[in-house]
């Protein structure tokens, strides 16, 4: 990952009032949110409706 | 069948199990129509993040510290345990992001909900042991900072993160221990009482809500 982004300086913070956060720990709570959503939204494959278990 | 046989606990705690978990209710074959969702796949993504995390940590625990910082192999083992536990904690979280908002517990089902949250907690402290247990200057940093919090909570006395061989008992044996032994236990009870289903939404035209005919009614009723 170093080799693709570069991690030579200090971490990015977003601050507001008290909260205070990592902008990669943000970036991972977005992602967790965008996938819980599209796992809900996301048309699940129709074999799997009728037949065995996920 | 003798009397010796019948007070044998084995065979009681046969009967016992058989009839709580029956072998089509513990490996069944289908499931409800309403699992055809994403939503209901990520409980088997955080069992199949956790089954990579122990087969690389034990990897790992074989070779040693030596092995995982100073050989190209060894770094990649070392990867794959790191990314396997962020999947693992990403996964899981969504995991009970779901089930919180389908309200889990309903239908007698509050062991599975009290089961898979305490699997969250425990697997907090077994991610921090591993971290202080790198044997890096990331280790020593994080177990400098970490023992302030310790020591604060008034438990630093018997959780010593400047403590190596302690953190590392923890981290591959004690605390991996608790989370695989709670999650066979939340496995079993989700296998005893069924996946949840979802709520029922009343409308004008349809008197499945009221009329107990819809698929979360028997679990509202009960």
């Amino acid at each position: 990952m170093a080799a693709i982004f570069n991690l030579n300086h200090h971490a990015s913070y977003v601050h507001w009032h008290f909260f205070q956060l990592s902008v990669s720990n943000l970036v991972v709570i977005l992602l967790m949110i965008i996938v819980f959503v599209a796992a809900i939204l996301a048309p699940f494959p129709s074999r799997r409706a009728t037949g065995g278990s996920p | 069948m003798s009397a010796s046989e019948e007070r044998s606990w084995t065979a009681a705690v046969r009967e016992r199990a058989v009839a709580t978990l029956p072998p089509d209710k513990l490996l069944p074959d289908k499931q409800p129509s309403y699992v055809a969702s994403w939503i209901y796949v990520f409980g088997v993504l955080s069992l199949s993040s956790l089954a990579v995390i122990i087969l690389s940590g034990t990897i790992l625990a074989l070779k040693g510290p030596g092995w995982w910082h100073f050989t190209g192999i060894g770094h990649f083992f070392n990867s794959i345990h790191l990314w396997s536990v962020e999947l693992f904690f990403f996964v899981m979280v969504i995991h009970l992001w779901g089930k919180y908002f389908m309200a889990a517990w309903r239908g007698g089902r509050k062991a599975v909900w009290i089961t898979g949250a305490v699997t969250f907690l425990v697997a907090i402290p077994c991610a921090l042991t591993g971290y202080v247990s790198q044997q890096n200057f990331d280790a020593q940093w994080i177990s400098t900072q970490a023992k302030d919090a310790m020591n604060a909570a008034g438990i630093g006395s018997f959780f010593n993160l400047l403590n190596f061989g302690q953190m590392y008992s923890y981290h591959i044996l004690l605390l991996p221990a608790a989370v695989v032994a709670i999650v066979i236990g939340h496995i079993l009870l989700v296998r005893k009482h069924g996946v949840v289903p979802p709520f029922t939404v009343p409308t004008s035209t349809s008197q499945a809500g009221r009329d107990g005919a819809g698929p979360g009614a028997a679990e509202s009723a009960s």
